[in-house]
């Protein structure tokens, strides 16, 4: 039944509640879900961190994997789900999309993606993340159980959600509120797509209004490092004359500037990597890469400075001068000069094709079991979460899929879904409407 | 493993070679594709293969090659392990387990590899210098064959991912939009090479929110532009094809008069009904002569589609996007109409809400000819991970997936006796692949049309390439070498 409280802090007086709740609330998907104690068995699991177990059980309760390994006892009364001839792996995790932020792209009014204004670092997209976007399950049914979600496109968009894509509400999917800072670095041209988006004017034109908004960048970083340094001596009892008035813009950047929150910026060419780089030396700030057309180009650099990337969609169109292979390459590139990489779709209809973003670079350079760490354990580690999520190892969330094969290959499906230890309905809009109409009577 | 110039596995020097000596001329074809005047005599020593050349010779015919130990996945007549392609004046002369290789043949090494037909995209708006003409409603005497271009680098990167056929379609800005062109993507030769010799003529309809225009934000002053609605779109495909039925009773009643006059002077006499190019092509349509490629999403406009064609006696060939076809599958399959839609495009807009990717098995499960298309330069590179997506939503089988990107494309666009299975007789356009064609690390290495090779990734610019010119490049601190 129902549930969906926060991994650990289960009781169960409010289980109980809960469990009395769901049974009066049937109409919605979670009202189908189970929670209890399963043990997953038969199966190969691929746990990602150590060697996959042939033949291997995995056992589910609380909300947690309470063990993974060959020789593993089934507590009593578990329900036993048969993985024979299947494989067990963590759900994967999409590092950015717009999901719960948009329902149907051509209809403003379905849309929360993209704020008035360059610098709105206050916003909080998990506010306006919709828990029941029909997009949601129709992401998780491929096995896509977390993903990273924001508005996006601003110089300044905004905080980043971290989400399970399982809850009532935005703040019972969320795994971290506040997990990141989501910026553009300025473009001056040849951009396109996300991070680029800038750069349409003509080139004279475009260069001058990025050198302006590279400025007006780095002002409000200055503004905010001055915050926070106020902010300390106050905090330490000091006093600061004339000590500025509570800014919601400059507070929401203080975590930045001290480098406990990493701010994601969405690149795409080599000068906007190199003024990312530049702006983190100046400020001293933690900062991931996303979308970046050109990062293969100082793959060693990132790789000594321990930047990760987020690279993706791979299903876009090199830039006009790179080779034909360059978006499918990079990610092995990177991932061999030492660079810690995840995958991204940018989307959100499309984010259940994020697998297949990263099969298309396996094809071309990277190893199978790279690809598998970058869409579950690398962005566990990236986004501060790795102790929770991205493998299966006992006391982690329980966000298992069990699969008919590669989770990287198309034909491949998910047979079984966990989310936080609820057993997940493999159901969503268009299953439904499959259904529906295979069942049409021939007119 | 680095495939470098000459160090590939394929054999590169005779792949060099095979590019240049092997392959169908374009000449001795029916269509309007016709080579260089003055195509110069095959070279026996060619220089190496430069497929970024904007003019390449045509070579004549005569060669012989064969892809030998291949895993062949013919789309028509299932897979054949370990199996040998004989190609013979760019067309397939045998294929089977037991083929023999001819002597003299030039031999690609197949070992672990995956062979398929050409993969034929149903829904292109590649290479052409324009797509929409959309000031009218109705533009039937537009045509793409007329801004045809090499497209660059767009063209080459859809040959590496093993397309070779495109449907390259007007853009659905109105109603009625323009006259299609089918390619083969003849990369590299000069434009009129891309015309695919003989295939039937086709037309871009559309219905919907593109032609109601209801996404587009009109400038203060601007008109809006008739149909605004589902209602008068119907109008006016009526009234078209009803002016088109006219048009077409005048000629026949001149054409009746003029063979019924009696001499010279009554027939000098008689005056022509005005030429009228818009409506010669809707007549064409009438007359089953021209393919009716139908941009549609919701089952109501299907729906309303399928009874115009009904009333005026014509068939609509393709049923394009077709994203709710699969309400409406049965009604599609009874009118033969083909569907070619996305494999899992959705809620981009209103009319895609209901879009779902069991469509595309859904309907050929009822019966209907469906085809998996890009209508992008990008997902035109990749189709065939596109396809296997029929597989993973309805459980199409692996030959009813690939048939969606190849032999069902060739019907549905009237070119199924030259291309879109691996058949003796067939035009050698061939996509080899590393690995079966629907795994996740599955490469396209090689991509052959009329037996000629346009793409070779050992021989391509790759970005591990790239990479190692600019490390060699690199200026070296003194300290390095010691």
């Amino acid at each position: 039944m129902n549930g969906n409280s926060e991994p650990g802090t289960g009781n169960r007086a409010l289980m109980l509640v809960a469990v009395v709740a769901a049974l009066f609330v049937a109409s919605t998907a979670h009202a189908q879900a189970q929670t209890g104690t399963y043990v997953i068995r038969g199966g190969t699991v691929v746990p990602v961190v150590g060697a996959r177990i042939p033949n291997g059980t995995v056992v589910i309760s609380g909300g947690k994997i309470q063990a993974v390994g060959a020789n593993v006892q089934a507590p009593q009364g578990a329900t036993v789900i048969d993985a024979t001839g299947l494989f067990v792996y963590p759900g994967m995790i999409d590092s950015g999309t717009e999901l719960g932020l948009t329902e149907i792209g051509s209809v403003p009014g379905s849309t929360d993606t993209r704020e008035i204004g360059d610098f709105n670092p206050q916003d909080v997209a998990l506010t306006a993340v919709n828990a029941h976007s029909e997009l949601i399950p129709v992401t998780r049914v491929n096995g896509v159980t977390t993903v990273i979600t924001s508005a996006n496109g601003a110089l300044m968009s905004g905080a980043a959600a971290l989400v399970d894509l399982w809850g009532w509400t935005p703040d019972e999917m969320a795994i971290k509120p506040r997990v990141a800072q989501v910026m553009s670095y300025p473009s001056s041209g040849g951009g396109g797509g996300r991070g680029g988006g800038f750069g349409q004017r003509p080139q004279g034109d475009a260069s001058e209004t990025a050198s302006r908004q590279v400025r007006a960048m780095r002002d409000f970083f200055a503004d905010a490092r001055a915050y926070a340094e106020v902010k300390a001596k106050l905090g330490a009892g000091g006093s600061v004359p004339n000590a500025p008035r509570v800014n919601q813009a400059m507070e929401s950047l203080v975590p930045a500037i001290r480098g406990e929150m990493p701010i994601i910026f969405d690149v795409n060419t080599i000068d906007q990597i190199r003024g990312v780089l530049a702006l983190a030396d100046s400020f001293k700030l933690k900062v991931i890469l996303r979308g970046p057309r050109d990062a293969w180009r100082v793959a060693d650099t990132l790789a000594a400075r321990n930047i990760p990337v987020i690279v993706g969609p791979t299903t876009q169109a090199p830039g006009s001068d790179d080779p034909y292979d360059a978006l499918y390459a990079q990610p092995g590139v990177l991932a061999k000069a030492g660079v810690k990489i995840a995958f991204q779709t940018s989307g959100a209809s499309d984010a259940r094709d994020l697998p297949y973003n990263a099969a298309l670079a396996t094809a071309y350079g990277l190893d199978m079991d790279e690809a598998i760490k970058a869409l579950t354990i690398n962005p566990a580690q990236i986004f501060g979460v790795a102790d929770r999520y991205g493998s299966l190892e006992a006391g982690k969330v329980a966000n298992v899929m069990v699969t008919t094969g590669n989770p990287l290959d198309v034909r491949s499906n998910v047979k079984f879904l966990f989310i936080r230890g609820e057993q997940v309905p493999l159901t969503d809009r268009h299953t439904k409407l499959y259904e529906q109409f295979k069942a049409r009577p021939k007119p | 493993m680095r495939r470098g110039l000459g160090t590939g596995d394929w054999g590169l020097g005779l792949l060099g070679f095979a590019a240049l000596l092997v392959g169908s001329p374009a000449n001795g074809q029916a269509g309007g594709a016709q080579p260089p005047a003055a195509a110069p005599a095959p070279n026996a020593q060619p220089p190496a293969l430069d497929l970024t050349a904007v003019s390449l010779p045509i070579p004549a015919a005569g060669r012989l090659v064969a892809i030998t130990n291949a895993t062949i996945m013919t789309a028509s007549n299932g897979t054949i392990e370990k199996g040998t392609i004989v190609i013979r004046d760019g067309k397939i002369a045998a294929v089977g387990a037991d083929v023999q290789v001819p002597a003299g043949a030039k031999v690609i090494d197949g070992t672990g590899k995956y062979v398929t037909p050409g993969i034929i995209d149903a829904h292109s708006h590649s290479a052409a210098e324009a797509i929409n003409e959309g000031t009218l409603s109705i533009t039937s005497m537009v045509r793409i064959e007329d801004v045809l271009r090499q497209d660059g680098i767009s063209l080459y990167r859809q040959l590496a991912g093993g397309t070779t056929t495109l449907n390259i379609l007007h853009g659905s800005a109105n109603t009625i939009g323009g006259q299609n062109a089918v390619v083969k993507l003849r990369y590299g030769l000069p434009v009129d090479s891309l015309m695919f010799e003989g295939a039937p003529p086709g037309i871009k309809f559309a219905l919907g929110e593109n032609v109601r225009q209801t996404n587009r934000n009109l400038q203060p002053g601007q008109q809006g532009r008739f149909p605004r609605t589902r209602m008068g779109v119907e109008d006016l495909l009526r009234d078209a094809f009803t002016r088109a039925q006219e048009y077409r009773r005048d000629w026949q009643q001149y054409d009746a008069k003029k063979k019924a006059a009696k001499s010279a002077a009554d027939r000098a006499a008689l005056i022509p009904p005005v030429r009228d190019l818009e409506l010669d092509a809707l007549v064409e349509v009438l007359e089953g002569k021209r393919l009716v490629h139908c941009h549609s999403y919701r089952a109501d406009e299907i729906l309303m589609m399928l009874r115009v064609a009904k009333d005026f006696g014509f068939r609509v060939a393709t049923f394009q996007h077709v994203l709710e076809g699969y309400k409406v599958a049965d009604e599609l399959a009874k009118a033969g109409s083909g569907a070619s839609t996305f494999a899992d495009e959705w809620a981009y807009k209103m009319e895609a809400w209901d879009a779902i990717p069991y469509n595309a098995a859904l309907m050929a499960q009822r019966g209907v000819v469906v085809t998996i298309n890009s209508d992008s330069d990008e997902r035109a590179r990749r189709l065939y991970q596109e396809a296997a997506k029929a597989m993973h939503y309805g459980g199409a089988s692996e030959q009813e997936a690939l048939k969606m990107i190849t032999l069902n494309a060739a019907k549905q666009l009237g070119i199924d006796k030259r291309v879109g299975s691996i058949e003796v007789g067939k035009d050698a356009d061939l996509a080899i692949f590393t690995a079966h064609p629907f795994a996740p690390n599955a490469r396209v290495d090689l991509t052959l049309i009329d037996g000629r090779v346009f793409f070779d990734r050992s021989t391509s610019p790759t970005l591990e390439q790239l990479i190692e010119q600019m490390k060699q490049r690199r200026p070296r601190v003194a300290s390095e070498d010691e």
